[in-house]
């Protein structure tokens, strides 16, 4: 059931919030075993969240847009009460925290209910989920596949049912490429959109939060709630609240679709799958973006500098109990020399500059969101163009460009991909985010964007 | 003198006073091999001397 009739549900006094939260806790009981999405589960903190959700509607109050809407976070996001691990074993030895994130603050104002929290790469430097502590989290589509990451519990709880809506964090893809992996929905906002204070950062030039919903309504209807201002925050540019719920229609919006680095070096399917949404959007114009390559080699060395140095007191103190496939980049990242970092900050200026003109032609455009479906848990490699290629960098070849210079951006399923989960990308100009919507609304309208059904 | 990342792993790890067993060194190397194709590419984008950083310091929000 979708958040927005769980919503109309419980407002309406069809539903209570308490059945709906002991209904969420059932499926997640049953569900997760399989998936390995969530790495706590807080029964306790939903059922007495749903109670007052219930209480506010018994006195008559207005209970919010997510009346009683079960959501679940990223292990990143802060939730009062308990340590927040980013994926990590390390953290577990944190205090546990004083107070929720604030965007979990603004999903319980508005009524929703939290379930827990959900398995991710830590500290989310990956694209794969496969967690060294808390094991992988399987692709609800294929439990041999990856969700994707490093937001892979996120996508796996929403695509395999177990909530209908869930945060996530977007560095270089980790909203968008679990999203498309599992075949649903992904907002990855415009670099300072939504606040950041109370979750665990990752490399601070390039952390988005966002929503993940298994529609188009829901995703909106999440987005919505989470706009609001923070001064906690360093990196949010304050900006009206500007909400998408409802926005449909094309008209007067030029679509195009990105060529050169986003036109190649992938399955021949993930790249037809643009081609079909461009068809369905009549967009023809090829909008050419030379610098996105240097774009992504800039996001990839600034990544990996800002993570190392995050992390050099507990590399060089007890980098025994970090995970293994993380461990050795970030131990990298220390050392990469200082004029690399400096020139990739000037490049990525460059590139946004270039960008930024691109959008003086194009609303906005699409691209693939990943180059390939889901790999198998496990795969270290893959063929692309007659080579042999590294799974995990590969995963963020389309992602990476994008979030280094902030566009907002949306991970749009097909509906009928014809077998695994194929995902289009779409862009839009700094603070266009409604632009996103419009365009993702009249794909759902042509029949040609949806969340594919998960085989039984 | 041809370019070692192990050597230089070594050497930089020692510089920022990061231990570095022997065992990891050329994982740790590969990635820094990895990062070196990419900083050829930021490398290959012709800059001049007005293409500033991206990030831009903000003292305090102007009143």
């Amino acid at each position: 059931m979708t958040a927005t009739h769980i919503a109309a549900d419980v407002r309406a006094g069809r539903r209570t919030a308490v059945s709906v939260a002991q209904a969420a806790l059932a499926k997640v009981a049953a569900g997760n075993p399989r998936l390995n999405a969530f790495t706590h589960v807080d029964a306790a903190r939903a059922l007495a969240t749903a109670a007052a959700v219930d209480a506010a509607i018994a006195q008559g109050r207005d209970p919010g847009a997510l009346a009683g809407v079960p959501f679940a976070v990223k292990n990143l996001f802060d939730l009062a009460g308990i340590a927040t691990l980013a994926g990590s074993k390390i953290e577990r030895d944190a205090a546990p925290a004083a107070r929720d994130a604030f965007l979990v603050r603004r999903l319980l104002a508005a009524g929703a209910v939290p379930i827990g929290a959900l398995n991710m790469d830590e500290y989310a430097y990956g694209f794969t989920t496969e967690n060294a502590h808390d094991g992988p989290t399987h692709n609800p589509h294929d439990l041999a596949r990856m969700a994707g990451g490093s937001s892979g519990g996120s996508a796996a709880a929403v695509a395999g049912g177990l909530v209908p809506l869930s945060l996530g964090s977007d560095t270089n893809g980790s909203i968008r490429v679990p999203s498309a992996m599992c075949g649903i929905f992904g907002l990855k906002p415009t670099y300072g959109r939504l606040s950041r204070s109370g979750s665990y950062l990752f490399a601070g030039s390039f952390d988005h939060l966002g929503p993940f919903a298994g529609t188009l309504e829901d995703l909106a209807l999440a987005y919505d709630a989470l706009q609001g201002h923070d001064p906690d925050d360093p990196a949010q540019t304050p900006s009206p609240v500007q909400p998408v719920g409802g926005l449909s229609g094309i008209a007067g919006l030029r679509i195009g679709v990105a060529g050169g680095h986003f036109a190649k070096g992938g399955h021949p399917e993930a790249l037809a799958a643009v081609t079909g949404f461009a068809r369905a959007l009549g967009a023809t114009v090829t909008v050419d973006l030379p610098l996105a390559t240097a774009g992504r080699a800039a996001a990839f060395l600034i990544t990996m500098a800002e993570g190392g140095n995050l992390h050099l007191a507990d590399l060089k103190s007890r980098p025994d109990d970090f995970d293994p496939a993380t461990r050795d980049r970030f131990l990298a990242g220390t050392l990469i020399p200082a004029t690399w970092l400096l020139q990739a900050q000037r490049v990525r200026a460059a590139w946004r500059t270039q960008a930024l003109a691109a959008f003086e032609t194009v609303d906005c455009f699409l691209t693939p969101t990943l180059p390939c479906v889901a790999p198998l848990i496990g795969q270290a490699t893959m063929e692309i163009d007659g080579a042999t290629l590294p799974v995990r960098p590969m995963l963020g070849v389309y992602t990476q460009p994008i979030s280094c210079i902030g566009l907002p951006a949306m991970a749009v399923p097909l509906a009928d991909p014809g077998g695994l989960p194929l995902s289009v990308q779409l862009v839009a100009a700094p603070w266009r985010e409604d632009v996103l919507f419009r365009v993702a609304d009249t794909l759902v309208r042509a029949g040609v964007a949806a969340a594919p059904e998960v085989p039984g | 003198m041809t370019l070692s990342y192990d050597a230089y792993a070594v050497q930089a790890a020692a510089l920022i006073g990061l231990p570095l067993p022997p065992d990891r060194v050329a994982a740790v190397a590969a990635n820094l091999a990895v990062a070196a194709g990419m900083a050829a590419l930021v490398f290959a984008v012709p800059l001049s001397v007005a293409d500033e950083p991206a990030p831009v310091f903000v003292a305090a929000p102007a009143p």
